[in-house]
C-alpha cells in the first residue's frame, strides 16, 4: 500500500441545488418547510487507485464530474459517501492566482500565493529565482500586478504553482495559459516533473496534451467511470463515442 | 492533533495573511498604518468630551478612566465584526485552493491583537502623562490580554463559520455590539450599575474583562485571581466550542460560498 498516492473507495458526491438559494435569515424563515431543493448526483460510487509516479488523465464531456473529482481530491469539498485518501503533499492547479492581491508587486504576490500552497519562507526563498525566471516577467516582477496584462498574470500564477514541490500535482484545464511559446514551456515542465516521479492527475479536453503527458486515462461519464486503461485505448473509444 | 501540525506547516500563509490584514487595510490610504492609532484616538476624543462636559460626571482623570477600557473594547469590537466577514470575503480562494480554513479567523484575531498592542502605547503614554502612573499590578495584565485573545479566537471561529450559512449574522452583530458596548463598564464605572441588574451584566464576559483592565491600570489593584482563573477557563471553553462548530461547518464552505 506504500506506493499508492491516491485511493478513492466507494465515493459519491451530490450537491443540493436550490432554485434560489436562501442566504439570509428572512428567506430561510419564509421558505421553512418548503423543501424546494433538488439533489444533483455528480459522482456515483467511484473507485480509483492511483499509484505513486503515475500520470493519469481524466477525460469526459462537460458536466461528467472531472473537476468535482479533482476538488474532492484536494479537499476543497468533501464526499457524501465513501472515502478519499491522499498521501504526501498535493498541489492543485485548479485555478491560478489564488490569493493574488492586485496592489502588491509580482514578487510579493509570489510569497502570498506560494504560502497558500503551504510553503515556508525558506522554501519560497529557495524557489524565488526559478519562479521569476520561469515567468519571464523580467523587470515587471516589481510592478503591482494590477498593471499586468492577463497573459502576464497567468504566467506568474502558473510559475508559482508549478514550482511548488508537491508529491501529487492536480491540474485542471489550465494550459490555455499565455501564448504558444509559454504553453509549450509548461508542457515540457510537466513532462520534466513526470520524469522526476511526481504523481499527476490531469484534466484536459486536449487529446494531444493527454497523449503527450499521460500513460493512463480514466473516462468519466455521467458521474461514473466508464473506462480506465492505457491512454491510447481509452482515447480511441472516447473518440468513437463522443467524436 | 493533526490539525495543529497542519496549521504549523502553513505558518508562512498564516503570517502573510496576518500581515495582509494588518497592512492591506490601510494600503491605499495616505496615512497608512497610522490610522490604527488615529482611529481609536479620535473615538477617545469624542467620548472624553461628551461624558465629562456634557453628561457631567465626577470621575477623576476621566480620559484615563475611559482609555484603559476603550482600547480593549475596540480590540473586541473590531475582531468580532471583522471575523464575521473573514471567511465570506475569502470565498474566492476557498473555492480555488485547499488550506486549513482555520487560518482565516486566526489571522483576523491575531492581526487585531497586534493592532491592540500598538494602541497600548497610547494607553501607557496616557497613564504616565496624566500622573496616574503604572503600578506593580501591571504584572497581571498579560494574563488578561491572553484571556481576551482566547475569547476572541473562539468567537471568531463561531461567527466566521456561521456567517457563511446565514449572512445576516454580519449585520446582526453590528447592532448587537452596540448593545454590548453599553452593557460593558466602558464609559461608566461598574459600581454605577443598579444591584438588581448586575447579574445580567455579569453574563457578559467582556463585562469582567473590561473591569479587570480598569482595576489593573486605573485603580492599580490586582483583581481576585480566583475569579480571573475561572473566567480564563470559561474563555478556553468558548474556544473549544468555537473550534468544534467551525470544524463541523467548514466542510461545506466551498459549496455555500
Amino acid at each position: 500500500m506504500k506506493d499508492v498516492a491516491i485511493e478513492i473507495k466507494n465515493m459519491s458526491k451530490s450537491f443540493n441545488i436550490y432554485a434560489d438559494k436562501a442566504n439570509t435569515l428572512k428567506e430561510r424563515i419564509i421558505r421553512l418547510g418548503k423543501g424546494k431543493k433538488e439533489v444533483h448526483h455528480v459522482l456515483n460510487n467511484i473507485n480509483l487507485t492511483i499509484k505513486k509516479g503515475e500520470t493519469v488523465a481524466l477525460i469526459g464531456v462537460n458536466g461528467s464530474g472531472k473537476s468535482t473529482l479533482l476538488k474532492l481530491i484536494t479537499k476543497i469539498i468533501y464526499p457524501n459517501k465513501g472515502s478519499i485518501k491522499v498521501r504526501g503533499k498535493t498541489s492543485s492547479l485548479l485555478e491560478l492566482g489564488a490569493g493574488f492581491h492586485p496592489d502588491f508587486s509580482g514578487r510579493e504576490n509570489i510569497y502570498f500565493n506560494a504560502s497558500i500552497f503551504g510553503l515556508t519562507k525558506k522554501e519560497i526563498y529557495k524557489r524565488l529565482d526559478d519562479i521569476i525566471a520561469f515567468s519571464e516577467l523580467g523587470e515587471y516582477i516589481d510592478a503591482p500586478i494590477r498593471t499586468y496584462s492577463s497573459g502576464m498574470y497567468m504566467r506568474l500564477a502558473f510559475s508559482v504553482a508549478i514550482n511548488v514541490d508537491a508529491d501529487t500535482i492536480l491540474i485542471d484545464e489550465i494550459l490555455a495559459v499565455g501564448d504558444q511559446h509559454f504553453q509549450e514551456k509548461c508542457m515540457n515542465k510537466m513532462k520534466e516533473l513526470k520524469e522526476q516521479g511526481k504523481t499527476m492527475v490531469f484534466v484536459s479536453h486536449s487529446k494531444d496534451a493527454v497523449e503527450f503527458l499521460c500513460d493512463r486515462a480514466v473516462w468519466l461519464h455521467e458521474g461514473s467511470i466508464r473506462m480506465d486503461g492505457k491512454t491510447k485505448e481509452v482515447l480511441k473509444e472516447y473518440t468513437k463515442v463522443c467524436g | 492533533m493533526n490539525k495543529f501540525k497542519e496549521i504549523y506547516n502553513y505558518r508562512e500563509f498564516l503570517k502573510t495573511s496576518i500581515r495582509k490584514e494588518f497592512r492591506g487595510k490601510y494600503k491605499k490610504s495616505f496615512l497608512g498604518v497610522l490610522w490604527s492609532f488615529l482611529n481609536p484616538l479620535f473615538q477617545l476624543l469624542v467620548y472624553a468630551l461628551v461624558f465629562p462636559f456634557i453628561l457631567r460626571n465626577d470621575i477623576d482623570n476621566y480620559t484615563v478612566f475611559l482609555i484603559v477600557a476603550l482600547m480593549p473594547w475596540t480590540f473586541f469590537n473590531m475582531t468580532v465584526i471583522q471575523s464575521a466577514a473573514s471567511v465570506v470575503t475569502n470565498g474566492g480562494i476557498i473555492k480555488k485552493v485547499y488550506f486549513p480554513r482555520e487560518i482565516l479567523p486566526i489571522s483576523t484575531a491575531t492581526s487585531n491583537l497586534l493592532n491592540f498592542l500598538i494602541t497600548g502605547i497610547i494607553v501607557i503614554v496616557a497613564l504616565l502623562v496624566s500622573g496616574v502612573g503604572i503600578g506593580p499590578s501591571i504584572v497581571v495584565l498579560p494574563i488578561i490580554v491572553i484571556m481576551q485573545y482566547i475569547l476572541l479566537l473562539g468567537l471568531s471561529f463561531i461567527f466566521s463559520s456561521i456567517t457563511v450559512y446565514v449572512r445576516d449574522v454580519e449585520y446582526l452583530l453590528n447592532v448587537f455590539m452596540m448593545l454590548m458596548f453599553y452593557m460593558s463598564p466602558i464609559v461608566y464605572s461598574a459600581d454605577m450599575i443598579p444591584a438588581k441588574f448586575l447579574p445580567i451584566f455579569k453574563l457578559n464576559p467582556m463585562f469582567h474583562i473590561i473591569k479587570y483592565y480598569r482595576d489593573i491600570l486605573y485603580y492599580q489593584q490586582i483583581p481576585n485571581m480566583a475569579s480571573v482563573m475561572l473566567l480564563f477557563l470559561a474563555c478556553l471553553l468558548i474556544l473549544v466550542v468555537g473550534y468544534l462548530i467551525f470544524n463541523r461547518l467548514e466542510k461545506r464552505f466551498a459549496e455555500e460560498l
